[in-house]
């Protein structure tokens, strides 16, 4: 039997005729109905299997009409089968094929990010301040069991010294953002900041029904969780030297059981990825509860103000003051960043919650990216962007978040929790639009690309294959721009800005934005197709071919005066390590079952294992595996690297996976790819903070522990892997030893958070 | 052969609606989508014996912590084991009322029913925790569905020590490592999952109290690798308590102990075969200790010692018992 058969058999590709979906989701139905009346004692198994429903090993008999991966009307030669590789059906893992509901792609037109309101920090009540404010207020009964009489505080960040505000007097909160996560509902306050003539026409006052498409089913409060319940997806605008209170409520329901079938009612947002002190960092065990907010502070600062620039006398590092000029802040320029994005970092439940539509992005605008392209200063860079506002123009710079969803025969948003390998959706949304549209002046245009999907890589190409210029790696400007008609691979939460020009195209032209990344599961990436080939519709993956359509409307209404050839020109500069010495190298291993061959001798922490990030030597030899790789017990040291220092750090990826690892904190430098710079893409030669380890392959980079303390994780981005133990906690610790010194676990309650020690207790004898 | 199927699939048709009458004349239940149309109601068999079907009878109102596991494993599977006994001290006498612990075979042929019975006796097993045999396609099938499989192809032994923590009526379900901390795990499996039923209002001082901690690097590792099975000077476990034992064995032998103990085994090393014997052929297992890290288990070992022995000159110079060594347990190795 080929490989083509193997699939026919459970894959509904979005080709399948709509009989064939329905014969699927009454399939399961049936299923269900059979399984509840033998549940129900209304019939017994014998019954079952002498009818030919069940086999005599107790499993639904792989027949049509019960299996929704089964073609019952077809004659079907391959025999039943869960996969070979991680018990999954195909695309949706796990799911049948979403239906469209009679929806053509490119049918409606891309909403651009819903912008949070900046308001003055003295807007928050109760005022922010430095430690969790642990005022009571009466607990919902529903989130401790019934209980009633109790309470807890409405703060939910961990309470006492070490989670306060790290140098929050220096940095006092200017602006205030107030935001929740909330159940679906309606958008009456859109707020896309540009021109309805610039959003594709959409009115910002008529109210956006949460739907994948106008013409879908609208989500039911507990089918999406967003910030702030509605759609477009959030944008933060930020700049250096302005701190921000983003006071997050959690108002989803405090029952657990109200969530549709995935997410979790608790929430701990990280902010990808902010040089922030640890309590604002979205530790993945420090989260809160429904009817608590937790206060994050993001100071914005540049990496190094501490020891460079300490003074702030470089025009360089700067932000942009509001009428022309430049406000100098500390630090070091080199270290300018500019698209962030924050999600949900809940222990165990990532995945669950930032698919349900926990994220948004994150603008952070400075002297040298000020969101202004025609300020000529001699620092300002001039991207793309627009001219009216001093800084943070959106007109024509775009966010683009890509995620691939599922969802099911009533339109409802859809995840297999028990996909622990990876879950792929099967439909391509971009800003939570199923393959929409987007109006274009011909022009240059920034777009800061992020994606936020589960376990899906993208590779984007235009649909003509023109140039396309990279500016921005992970939010990082590039050393130089990168002109690219293919851009690199993209793992999970990596960002790339890229620059089209449309000047090249006339009015009524479109053209298209190509994924050309195939996969066979979640595991990892499989073949990337030609343009050609994923624009065919012949793969079998119903994520790749073209997922935004471009459409040249107009000449623009003022000239274009940003700068971004499509030859490289110089944007930052990375920051020169070579003089600081090296204090550290540490080895991590990022594997399920790897063949670990050997001790590397250049590392102290080095070792093989199964999932989980493996820090510690393996004594072992070449077929011991056992359990010495850490798990995610958050409660667990793995690494202190000693503040103020530089370490070198190799990433090892596994045997058949892919892993896009993330490090909290600070943005490293890629030293080599599979032991050589030569192998490091153009694009990938900046500042990150994902790395993609390919296939066995190993990466290895620099890093520097500085400016703020605390405790940080490093984890695999494929949010079903890291929430299922590949994830570790590693501190900056000014011992600089592994065991020293390590702080305090977190472990919240919704009566509050208490502490333990990060150890293991001693347990009595039997 | 495509009419075959067609003329089953008519047939089948009719039995179906057959079986669907039946039900629509009762009120049908609400069940979370993560129940009964989820969870294969596969037939298993009880270390005692027992014939039980795994979503009516082991997961159908429960939370349960289910991992797999074979008895011949010199991996991993000991230690987690040991942990998932840890963790059933911590939650007490919650284990068989509202939560289960299940652990299944991959093994089938191996492990019949009594082998599995004196496994779960060697790891002092308590009620609430049932350990399962099966036919291997259906155990297959089920850790698919679990999210617990491992491809036999792409790891040595075909066994990864994942923990499935669920709470079925709820419809909340999470992967751990089974060789995590066992208070971690108690807590997510005992308050977490649990929604939290069990709280009791937050103490005032444990509630701010987050002064950094100190600590042993030797302390932790013996906490981590060794505490499930050992003691020092609090008596024996599932293997001996390892008071003194640096005094009683020569190093070389304590390094091969903790790093290569199925080397030992293999040798049929004569002090290895004797404990092996008295400790109910438990296998140590190889957890891949570096030469670093077993120098600070044994460092631990050392320093812990004399301390229990100062405590107890201590004790003794004030009660003076007869005694002599005080409330300290004897090396038992």
């Amino acid at each position: 039997m080929g490989r083509k058969d193997d699939r026919e058999g459970f894959w509904l590709s979005e080709n399948s005729d709509r009989r064939r979906i329905r014969d699927a989701e009454q399939a399961r139905k049936n299923r269900a109905e059979i399984n509840k009346a033998l549940s129900h004692g209304q019939v017994s198994r014998r019954d079952l299997v002498k009818w030919g429903l069940f086999t005599s090993a107790g499993l639904m008999a792989p027949i049509g009409g019960l299996s929704p991966f089964v073609r019952p009307m077809n004659a079907q030669t391959s025999s039943f089968s869960f996969g070979t590789r991680s018990g999954g059906s195909g695309i949706p893992t796990g799911l049948p094929s979403s239906p469209l509901f009679g929806v053509l792609p490119f049918t409606q037109p891309m909403p651009r990010f819903d912008v949070f309101q900046r308001n003055p920090v003295s807007s928050l009540s109760p005022a922010p301040q430095a430690q969790a404010n642990q005022t009571q207020q009466p607990l919902d009964p529903a989130l401790v069991g019934g209980q009633t009489g109790l309470t807890g505080p409405i703060e939910g960040r961990p309470p006492g010294a070490i989670w306060a505000h790290q140098r929050f007097a220096q940095n006092p909160p200017v602006i205030g953002i107030d935001a929740s996560t909330s159940p679906a509902t309606t958008n009456t306050t859109y707020n896309p900041q540009v021109p309805s003539s610039l959003n594709s026409g959409i009115n910002p006052a008529t109210p956006i029904p949460l739907k994948f498409h106008p013409s879908m089913p609208t989500q039911q409060p507990n089918s999406v969780w967003t910030f702030n319940g509605t759609i477009p997806p959030k944008l933060m605008l930020g700049r250096y030297g302005e701190p921000i209170l983003f006071r997050h409520h959690n108002r989803l329901p405090a029952d657990v059981t109200q969530n549709n079938g995935f997410g979790r009612n608790t929430l701990s947002t990280h902010e990808h990825n902010g040089h922030h002190g640890a309590e604002n960092d979205g530790f993945t065990g420090a989260y809160f509860f429904p009817n608590q907010f937790y206060d994050y502070h993001y100071p914005f600062v540049l990496a190094g103000f501490t020891t460079i620039n300490a003074t702030a006398t470089d025009p360089k590092a700067g932000s942009p003051n509001g009428s022309g000029g430049i406000n100098k802040v500390p630090g070091d320029w080199h270290e300018t960043m500019s698209t962030h994005w924050f999600h949900d970092h809940m222990f165990s439940f990532t995945a669950q919650n930032v698919y349900k539509g926990d994220a948004g992005m994150l603008n952070i605008y400075s002297a040298l990216d000020r969101g202004n392209e025609a300020i000529n200063d001699g620092v300002n860079l001039r991207l793309p962007s627009g001219t009216t506002l001093d800084w943070g123009n959106l007109d024509y710079d775009v966010n683009l978040m890509f995620s691939d969803k599922a969802w099911d025969s009533n339109g409802q948003l859809n995840m297999d929790i028990f996909q622990f390998d990876g879950f792929l959706g099967d439909r391509m949304t971009v800003n939570l639009a199923y393959k929409p549209f987007f109006q274009v002046e011909r022009r240059k245009y920034r777009f800061r690309m992020l994606n936020a999907s589960v376990s899906r890589f993208f590779v984007f190409a235009l649909s003509d294959s023109s140039t396309m210029v990279q500016i921005a790696n992970d939010g990082n400007l590039l050393p130089q721009t990168v002109p690219l008609n293919q851009l690199d691979q993209m793992g999970i939460a990596e960002r790339f800005d890229i620059v089209i020009d449309f000047s090249r195209y006339t009015i009524g032209q479109t053209v298209d934005l190509v994924n050309l990344q195939e996969h066979r599961d979640g595991k990892g990436p499989g073949q990337i197709l030609t343009v050609s080939g994923a624009l065919s519709g012949s793969s079998s993956d119903p994520a790749v071919g073209a997922c935004l359509r471009f459409q040249v409307v107009r000449d623009p209404a003022v000239p274009d005066q940003s700068i971004c050839p499509n030859t490289p020109i110089t944007l930052i500069p990375n920051p020169d390590l070579s003089k600081i010495p090296i204090a550290r190298t540490r080895q991590f291993v990022f594997d399920n079952n790897a063949n670990q061959t050997q001790n590397d001798p250049v590392t102290s922490y080095t070792g093989g294992g199964n999932w989980g990030i493996a820090t510690e030597n393996t004594g072992g030899s070449r077929f011991s595996r056992g359990g010495s790789a850490l798990k995610a017990d958050f409660g667990r040291i793995s690494s202190a690297p000693k503040f103020g220092t530089r370490e070198v750090w190799i990433l090892k990826g596994g045997f058949n996976w892919d892993h896009p690892i993330h490090i909290h904190f600070e943005e490293g430098q890629i030293l080599a790819r599979n032991g050589s710079f030569s192998n490091v893409p153009q694009a990938e030669r900046g500042r990150k903070d994902v790395y993609r380890l390919k296939e066995d392959g190993t990466v290895t980079i620099t890093m520097q522990f500085r400016d703020w303390g605390g405790m940080f994780m490093e984890h695999c981005h494929n949010t079903m892997h890291e929430d299922n133990a590949m994830l570790m906690r590693w501190e900056v610790n000014a011992a600089g030893g592994v065991f020293l010194n390590p702080l305090p676990t977190p472990i919240p309650k919704p009566t509050g958070v208490t502490f333990q020690a990060p150890d293991e207790i001693l347990t009595n004898a039997f | 052969m495509q009419r075959n199927i067609w003329t089953r699939f008519i047939g089948i048709s009719f039995l179906l609606a057959g079986a669907l009458a039946i039900l629509y004349s009762r009120p049908v239940l609400a069940d979370s989508r993560w129940g009964a149309n989820y969870f294969p109601n596969i037939e298993l068999t009880t270390q005692d014996g027992k014939t039980v079907h795994f979503y009516d009878d082991l997961i159908k109102g429960k939370m349960v912590a289910i991992d797999l596991i074979y008895t011949t494993c010199q991996y991993s599977c000991p230690l987690e084991t040991a942990r998932l006994a840890q963790v059933q001290k911590m939650l007490g006498d919650r284990v068989g009322k509202d939560i289960f612990f299940y652990s299944i075979t991959i093994d089938p042929k191996n492990d019949t029913p009594a082998v599995l019975k004196a496994y779960a006796e060697k790891f002092h097993a308590g009620p609430g925790w049932t350990f399962l045999t099966g036919k291997k396609e259906d155990i297959d099938f089920l850790s698919k569905k679990l999210g617990l499989y491992s491809d036999p192809k792409l790891s040595q032994d075909g066994h990864t020590p994942h923990l499935l923590l669920g709470n079925e009526p709820m419809g909340q379900w999470m992967r751990n490592s089974a060789l995590d901390n066992p208070r971690f795990l108690s807590q997510m499996i005992g308050d977490f999952l649990d929604s939290f039923r069990n709280m009791k209002p937050a103490q005032g001082k444990e509630n701010t109290e987050s002064a950094a901690i100190h600590l042993d690097p030797g302390q932790y590792l013996f906490t981590k690798k060794c505490g499930a099975c050992h003691t020092v000077g609090q008596g024996d476990k599932i293997g001996p308590d390892l008071v003194g034992v640096t005094d009683t064995r020569n190093r070389d032998w304590l390094m091969r102990k903790i790093q290569h103990p199925e080397q030992l085994l293999a040798e049929r090393d004569p002090i290895t075969m004797a404990l092996a014997e008295k400790y109910g052929n438990v296998n140590m297992p190889n957890l891949r200790v570096s030469d670093d890290d077993a120098n600070y288990m044994i460092g631990y070992l050392v320093s812990r010692t004399s301390e229990l022995q100062r405590q107890a000159q201590a004790q003794n110079a004030v009660t003076k018992p007869a005694g002599g060594a005080g409330g300290m347990a004897r090396p038992n190795q």
